[in-house]
């Protein structure tokens, strides 16, 4: 007891003795594309801190996005909520909805939250929004995104990439060589990753995925995202153009830069290490449409758990600030390959220089234009993996059909989504 | 000259060759990731899962292990870490297993059953309660916050109370005609005699701790305490893109890398504490 009240006492001459006590902050952050970006992450932090004197942040390295979401979830449980997190972008409705994290407004102080969000893409701003507030300020954000081996391509007399469903199939068939020598397509259908890319095919085919204006419905057994299941499992079982079973991200990439597969589709993400990597020429294109181009936003943003004092809240948003600022967040983009979600970051010379050299960071940006936000529903991963099991399943066994397959995903997900339903939509308000 | 078959088909070299197989079976990871290690332009270059170097050997990825990783800090704090946790647990499994092997008491059977529970249960469920927990006692974000849910083992206190079930009675009566105490007899006789079950709970407890990821990422958030699985992750991961494999491999060897030369080094004794805490 006198010992632990004596450090105690040291402690506090300690803080006292310091001219300005700093109020320290943790901000968790994730390494979803390379580790590389942890460090730079880590030098952004120290760059901030030593940038002013009032706050001090404590960069936290937290492991995947899904990881990220257990330790941040499970330190607010316990009473130790961070005041910044680096969230992936569709997890801060269902955050939101259960109140463990806050309203941006919370932070922001007289900030107008609407007009700042006005320099963000307009796909970046669905996800951001919860009941008419912003819960998150969007940091990296991604698209799916084709890439292909133009020396293929060559090879094999296409001249362009392809724009359709049909001239995919066709280009990957062509592009396909016997015995798993090479494959024309390669996808990742590992968790989180799979779902994200059913989605994309089923905006492709013209549908919706999930509702995303009241977030206890899902569209796993509808037209648009069975013709989605339908068209990927037919490139594995049908035209033998990928390889059966789940594939996962990294066996994708390292297929690609061994030229045993012609295209693949990767987030935009990784193209800064798909660059350093690819020793052939590539190029990356929009992802084919079916019936219109569309794919979904994917990437991480910035949220605040509840429970934080007045003094970190103020902290935490300094920081926010700091690091989506055009110049910081132009930065990250260029170093990481996501795009930058506040186009204001596109308007500076760096950013002009730097696309004008590498002009593929720019389709992801053109891309935007068609795209919608990410799957966001109560109790989003269990939803998500209704899905994502039956494409696993459905790229391991050529019996399956895919309309059992929706069927079933679907019947999974209502279940899922049954208790907000029944305490919202089926519920006078 | 036509060869021996005959020889060749006896018995004993067939038995050698499976085994042979076997064992390259066996160790094809290790011998992939040893070989990716020194692969140049591992992020994927041609021929990348090929188990034959057929490569320039490069120490590339290791200068890059070494400059992106803090690999003493991360060492310390996983040594530290194990030590904590098995000095305190070999105390405490010696102890409950003692209890549950020779001491009379009411419900005995049902409270070991209980314990033994504890087995069953899949450590993520319990991150939220174990955390709130550790905050209660001001332990968050510290490396005895990462140690104390292991403090008391079960598989280690079922595995003592084997062993001391497995020793004579005489022994210890000798002993208690001599005048010891409970606690002489366990430290002068049974201890001793246990010593093979105990050198066997270390190992799997060292091994274990060393490899664990997903509890130390929950409880360490100050970089100062970051451990080496969580250090090598920190850095080498990637989940949206890909990842450096030469530059994982090349972190993975630097962690397995003390846990080997203990094993290789004392590889007789470490076999023989299993046989023996098993049979006897």
């Amino acid at each position: 007891m006198f010992i632990r009240s004596a450090v105690g006492a040291l402690c506090a001459g300690l803080i006292a003795s310091s001219a300005v006590a700093a109020e320290r902050i943790e901000f968790m952050f994730p390494a979803p594309v390379q580790g590389k970006l942890s460090r730079e992450m880590q030098k952004l932090v120290k760059e901030f801190n030593s940038s002013q004197d009032g706050v001090e942040v404590v960069g936290v390295f937290t492991g995947s996005y899904d990881d990220t979401k257990v330790k941040s979830q499970a330190a607010a449980e316990a009473g130790k909520p961070p005041a910044v997190v680096l969230m992936s972008a569709n997890f801060a409705t269902e955050l939101a909805m259960n109140d463990l994290i806050v309203p941006i407004k919370e932070l922001a102080g007289d900030t107008d939250l609407d007009g700042l969000m006005q320099e963000f893409w307009p796909a970046v701003r669905p996800n951001a929004y919860f009941n008419g507030d912003v819960y998150s300020i969007p940091f990296q954000n991604s698209t799916p995104i084709l890439y292909y081996n133009k020396e293929h391509f060559k090879e094999a007399g296409i001249t362009k990439a392809p724009e359709t469903w049909a001239e995919w199939v066709d280009a990957a068939k062509k592009l396909t060589k016997p015995e798993g020598e090479r494959w024309g397509i390669m996808m990742p259908s590992n968790y989180d990753y799979n779902g994200w890319l059913v989605q994309a095919l089923t905006m492709a085919n013209g549908g919706q995925f999930y509702n995303n204006v009241y977030p206890g419905e899902i569209f796993y057994d509808h037209a648009s995202t069975q013709g989605a299941l339908k068209f990927w499992r037919d490139f594995a079982h049908q035209h033998k153009a990928m390889p059966t079973g789940v594939t996962n991200s990294k066996q994708v990439s390292t297929s690609f830069f061994s030229g045993k597969a012609s295209m693949i589709v990767l987030s935009t993400g990784a193209l800064t290490f798909v660059r350093e990597n690819a020793k052939f020429d590539y190029d990356v294109a929009f992802m084919p449409r079916n019936i219109r181009n569309s794919v979904p936003i994917g990437g991480a943003s910035l949220v605040s758990f509840k429970g934080t004092t007045d003094a970190q809240k103020k902290g935490a948003w300094e920081f926010i600030s700091w690091l989506t600022s055009p110049e910081k967040i132009g930065h990250w983009s260029r170093f990481t390959g996501y795009f930058a979600p506040r186009q204001t970051a596109y308007d500076l010379p760096e950013m002009k220089k730097f696309t004008a050299e590498h002009p593929d960071a720019l389709r992801a940006v053109e891309q935007l234009a068609y795209a919608g936000p990410w799957i966001a529903t109560y109790n989003t991963v269990a939803v998500r993996k209704a899905v994502e099991d039956e494409m696993q399943a459905l790229l391991s066994d050529p019996e399956l059909t895919f309309r059992e397959a929706a069927a079933r995903a679907q019947k999974n997900a209502d279940a899922v989504l049954a208790p907000y339903a029944e305490q919202t939509a089926l519920t006078l308000k | 000259m036509k060869p021996d078959i005959k020889k060749w088909l006896a018995p004993g070299a067939l038995l050698a060759a499976t085994m042979c197989a076997v064992v390259f079976l066996w160790s094809t990871p290790f011998l992939w990731m040893l070989i990716a290690s020194f692969r140049p332009d591992a992020g994927g270059g041609l021929g990348m899962a090929s188990l034959f170097p057929d490569f320039t050997p490069t120490l590339q990825s290791y200068r890059y292990a070494i400059e992106d990783g803090y690999w003493p800090l991360w060492f310390l704090n996983s040594t530290i870490l194990v030590t904590g946790t098995l000095v305190v647990q070999l105390v405490t499994i010696s102890l409950a297993g003692y209890a549950f092997a020779r001491i009379r008491f009411p419900g005995k059977e049902a409270i070991f059953y209980i314990f033994l529970l504890q087995l069953m249960l899949a450590p993520p469920v319990l991150i939220v309660p174990n955390l709130t927990t550790l905050v209660h006692l001001g332990l968050y974000d510290s490396l005895i916050g990462v140690m104390a849910p292991y403090w008391g083992s079960a598989f280690g206190t079922f595995l003592m109370r084997q062993t001391f079930r497995t020793i004579p009675k005489d022994f210890e009566e000798a002993a208690i005609i001599d005048g010891a105490s409970w606690w002489q007899v366990l430290r002068y006789v049974l201890i001793p005699l246990s010593l093979p079950g105990l050198t066997a709970f270390s190992i799997v407890s060292v091994v274990y701790h060393w490899n664990e990821f997903l509890w130390p990422l929950m409880v360490i958030n100050d970089p100062d305490k970051m451990v080496l699985t969580v250090g090598l992750v920190s850095f080498a991961q990637g989940a949206e893109g890909a990842s450096d494999w030469g530059l994982i491999a090349a972190g993975t060897l630097f962690i397995m890398a003390p846990l080997f030369i203990a094993f290789t080094a004392f590889q007789r004794q470490f076999v023989n504490s299993f046989m023996s805490s098993g049979v006897k």
